[in-house]
């Protein structure tokens, strides 16, 4: 059913475009909280993909999964905000406001997740990039380094330092 | 915490979080004040809906329609002629000569074909439910999954969008061929999917069985058969030789396996099932083992996918069946 969205949503059909909004906002989001740290910033960045997938889903062959190419288009217009505005200022998702990463609405079992999530939010920028890329998004750090305009190197040396980060904040 | 519990954390991770709220109005705001989105579409788009709802309107009218493709099937007592509706508790029942086709509201069609009897059990927007007493079907659905549904003595064939041929005996001995998408069994709390191009025996007492694909090699059938239905021992001389003829495109036979076997050999079948289809990343094999959702999800996720490209792209381009991508 999924291709038969894609397809309308294609062919122009906002119905179909909208469902294809309800299905993936949670994926989406999700990266865009992750890798912005920022819950103000998710919620404008996915609602930037969601632009950005109405011009661009001409474009989309169905050479790989629709919800991988999103996904890939979801990273760069996170990542290209970042390097077009190159600011990051706000971190809404602060030790005081865990509800702010979390939301109300996970079927998971949360608060197991909760203070790894704020951990996350709390590493620094280009840490916690690499980090949410590599060991939750499943990307290699070629990819890495091409998507965020580093070296390979760096992105290796971010990711140890953000699992160090990481340990250390949770060990608290 | 040490690198592992981290990892494992890390894949516990939801891998999607709802936004704290309603994001589409903005969205087509913007869409709007940017030209993209061409207006002009409302129209053909609410007259659709107008449409959508005479449709709905109609189909809660609870009667289906039917068509006699061959003989006079009966309609209750009465002989159809030509065509009919099929009310909500009506059977129809076909004899050796006859057969049928149901509109399934507006969502798809069953042909019923010869020495069937099927029932009318809901006829509503949001389901669409008959009772194969016994006999054989084919169903087309075109619709968002679970809408449609079949119950059989053995339990209910949910529909995940898709095309299919369920046939059963009046006591639930059965077998399910799915020719599209992907079809749900479910008997009680006991449940199996089968995606397009695959098979699953049907049993009254144990629901469905482990699903295989279409050509699987005849002893890793007949394993699978004794590993569903048959006593202990045999069981387990079953999952033996069902581990050994096993191909990466039996992943989704294993993965079922593996939710079914005993405990102390899920971490051999998980074994065997990643050594054929890598799991995806994320999925560890602590979790699989433990059977967690997440875990399962994903890896049936990823072995979904290589199968329907399998499909999809058979005889068009090789795919490679462990990674479900082309050959070079």
């Amino acid at each position: 059913m999924s291709d038969d969205l894609v397809a309308r949503a294609q062919a122009g059909d906002q119905t179909a475009f909208r469902e294809l909004y309800r299905q993936h906002a949670g994926r989406v989001y999700a990266l865009c909280l992750r890798l912005t740290g920022d819950g103000r910033d998710a919620e404008e960045r996915t609602q930037d993909v969601f632009v950005r997938l109405w011009d661009k889903l001409r474009s989309f062959r169905g050479d790989s999964a629709f919800s991988s190419w999103l996904h890939r288009l979801a990273v760069n217009v996170v990542l290209n905000e970042r390097r077009t505005t190159g600011r990051r200022e706000r971190r809404v998702m602060s030790a005081e406001d865990p509800d702010t990463v979390v939301g109300a609405q996970h079927a998971a079992p949360l608060h197991l997740n909760i203070d790894l999530e704020r951990a996350i939010a709390e590493l620094p920028d280009g840490a916690r990039e690499v980090f949410v890329l590599y060991d939750i998004e499943g990307y290699g750090h070629g990819e890495i380094a091409q998507l965020v305009g580093i070296a390979e190197g760096t992105s290796k040396a971010q990711l140890f330092r953000a699992r160090r980060l990481l340990r250390e904040k949770l060990e608290r | 915490m040490n690198e592992q519990e981290l990892h494992d954390a890390v894949s516990r991770l939801p891998k999607s979080i709802e936004p704290p709220r309603d994001l589409w109005p903005g969205i087509e705001a913007r869409l709007a004040r940017s030209g993209a989105w061409r207006r002009w579409y409302w129209v053909p788009l609410a007259l659709a809906a107008v449409l959508v709802f005479l449709l709905i309107a109609r189909a809660e009218r609870s009667a289906w329609d039917v068509t006699a493709l061959a003989g006079r099937p009966l309609i209750g007592t009465t002989r159809l002629a030509a065509s009919g509706r099929l009310r909500v508790g009506d059977w129809l029942q076909t004899d050796d000569s006859s057969r049928a086709l149901i509109a399934v509201g507006r969502i798809g069609q069953v042909e019923v074909r010869p020495d069937t009897r099927v029932q009318l059990v809901v006829a509503k927007a949001n389901e669409h439910r008959l009772a194969l007493a016994r006999g054989t079907i084919d169903a087309k659905v075109d619709a968002v999954p679970r809408l449609f549904f079949v119950e059989t003595p053995a339990g209910t064939a949910i529909d995940l969008g898709c095309a299919y041929t369920l046939e059963t005996d009046s006591l639930g001995n059965g077998l399910l061929y799915v020719t599209a998408g992907e079809v749900e069994f479910q008997t009680g709390s006991h449940a199996s999917r089968v995606l397009l191009g695959a098979l699953m025996q049907i049993r009254p007492t144990t629901g469905p069985g482990i699903p295989y694909v279409e050509g699987a090699p005849a002893p890793f059938v007949r394993a699978l058969i004794a590993f569903d239905f048959a006593q202990r021992g045999t069981r387990a001389r079953a999952i033996r030789t069902v581990l050994a003829l096993a191909r990466p495109q039996d992943a989704l036979s294993l993965w079922h396996v593996l939710q079914r076997v005993d405990p102390a050999l899920r971490g051999v079948v998980y074994d065997r099932l990643a050594a054929l289809v890598p799991p995806p990343p994320g999925v560890t094999r602590r979790a699989a083992i433990a059977l967690e959702s997440r875990a399962l999800e994903g890896y049936w996720t990823k072995i979904q996918r290589i199968h329907f490209r399998m499909m999809v792209l058979r005889g068009v381009r090789e795919i490679d069946p462990r990674t479900g991508l082309a050959k070079p």
